[in-house]
């Protein structure tokens, strides 16, 4: 080992230390992230998985206009008006390469508890104390409606 | 006789300057573009009914008379708001300073309820309590993908869909924003924020975080 490696290491250490505490609006997050644990404000644990087929409502479709677009966009483009200041762009709904590589259950559980509680970004708040979770189950089948794909 | 004469100019001594006020709101209109009560839809600008709780005193009488963009993306009921355009977005009337004054008086004589005083005597935030309160605010509730706030070197940072918190410490009561994040229904039947249950001592400490943010610390 060089004379030099402590520095490096410790360089390391502070690089990954930086990039751990910064926030949505700071430069330096990137994803993907790896899986971590939601954090200690997490609502109630997750329902089952509902086993019936899931249809959505109009009133689902408002709730997403109402609380989703603002970061998601009107057609879930990930354009909402708080887009351009997020340093982790919001998801891209109708993007199928991306969306049919995660379950439904991902989807359940980031909008419950949260972008952490599945490893993506800190920005997505967790909705589980103001949506129901038949609520959450049928904006998971819209967003499989706008993406037009199923988790393969 | 003479009496009773002297007890009637009394009486309308005292009520002329509230009705005054009174007519005051309505003659600016101020109802085409706030809710003055809980009744009915939501308007472009935000409630009023509780305008007392929740602002400064000094800070609204300034506001009147030099009004200042806080929601950047316009109300939640303006049906432009989640496209967007700025050029929609209305600015404040102007008011001289001795309606701003008799408004201020008289928003702030509008309250819901009397607020709870936990926050009154809170001791100061330590330095690695601010640290970690802050972590809070932007990772844990996400508060900063919705709203301004400032980063450690003071630089204006965040979503706009809700409304500005650069001077949210000149702006609003300490009383309201702990109110609000405990139970937002209490004051809106729909905000477009998530519903937080945390512990009082996060909230409290929430809450003192969001006081320190003022534009005289911003670079």
């Amino acid at each position: 080992m060089t004379k030099s490696s402590p520095t490096l290491i410790l360089k390391y250490c502070v690089f990954l230390i930086s990039v751990s505490i910064a926030g949505c609006s700071e430069k330096s997050a990137e994803e993907p992230r790896p899986p971590l644990k939601a954090e200690s404000h997490s609502p109630a644990p997750l329902a089952e998985a509902t086993p019936e087929p899931v249809v959505v409502s109009e009133k689902t479709r408002e709730t997403y206009q109402w609380y989703c677009a603002q970061c998601h966009g009107i057609q879930g483009k990930g354009d909402g008006i708080n887009a351009k200041f997020l340093t982790v762009p919001p998801r891209n709904h109708t993007k199928a390469s991306y969306l049919e590589t995660r379950t439904d259950e991902q989807f359940f559980e980031a909008i419950k508890l949260g972008g952490l509680s599945v490893g993506r970004a800190p920005c997505m708040p967790a909705w589980g104390n103001t949506l129901s979770d038949s609520t959450i189950h049928e904006l998971v089948r819209y967003i499989r409606e706008l993406c037009q794909c199923e988790a393969l | 006789m003479k009496i009773f004469i002297y007890l009637l100019i009394g009486v309308w001594l005292l009520c002329s300057p509230m009705l005054s006020h009174a007519s005051l709101i309505q003659e600016k209109n101020c109802s085409e573009c706030h809710r003055l009560s809980k009744d009915g839809n939501e308007k472009s600008g935000p409630d009023l009914f509780y305008a007392g709780n929740k602002f400064q005193a000094s800070w609204l009488k300034q506001y009147l008379q030099n009004p200042v963009i806080i929601r950047s993306a316009g109300g939640t009921g303006d049906p432009d708001f989640l496209k967007g355009i700025e050029a929609n977005i209305q600015k404040h009337p102007v008011l001289s300073k001795k309606d701003a004054g008799q408004i201020t008086q008289e928003l702030m004589a509008i309250t819901l309820l009397d607020l709870p005083e936990e926050v009154d005597r809170l001791e100061l935030l330590t330095k690695g309590q601010k640290a970690k309160i802050k972590y809070q605010f932007e990772r844990t509730f996400s508060c900063i993908s919705c709203h301004q706030s400032l980063n450690l070197t003071g630089k204006v940072r965040g979503g706009i869909s809700g409304p500005s918190l650069v001077n949210a410490g000149n702006r609003l009561q300490a009383r309201w924003v702990a109110s609000w994040l405990n139970s937002p229904n209490m004051f809106s039947d729909k905000s477009r924020m998530p519903i937080y249950k945390m512990e009082d001592e996060t909230r409290l400490q929430l809450t003192q975080f969001i006081m320190s943010l003022k534009n005289e610390n911003k670079r």
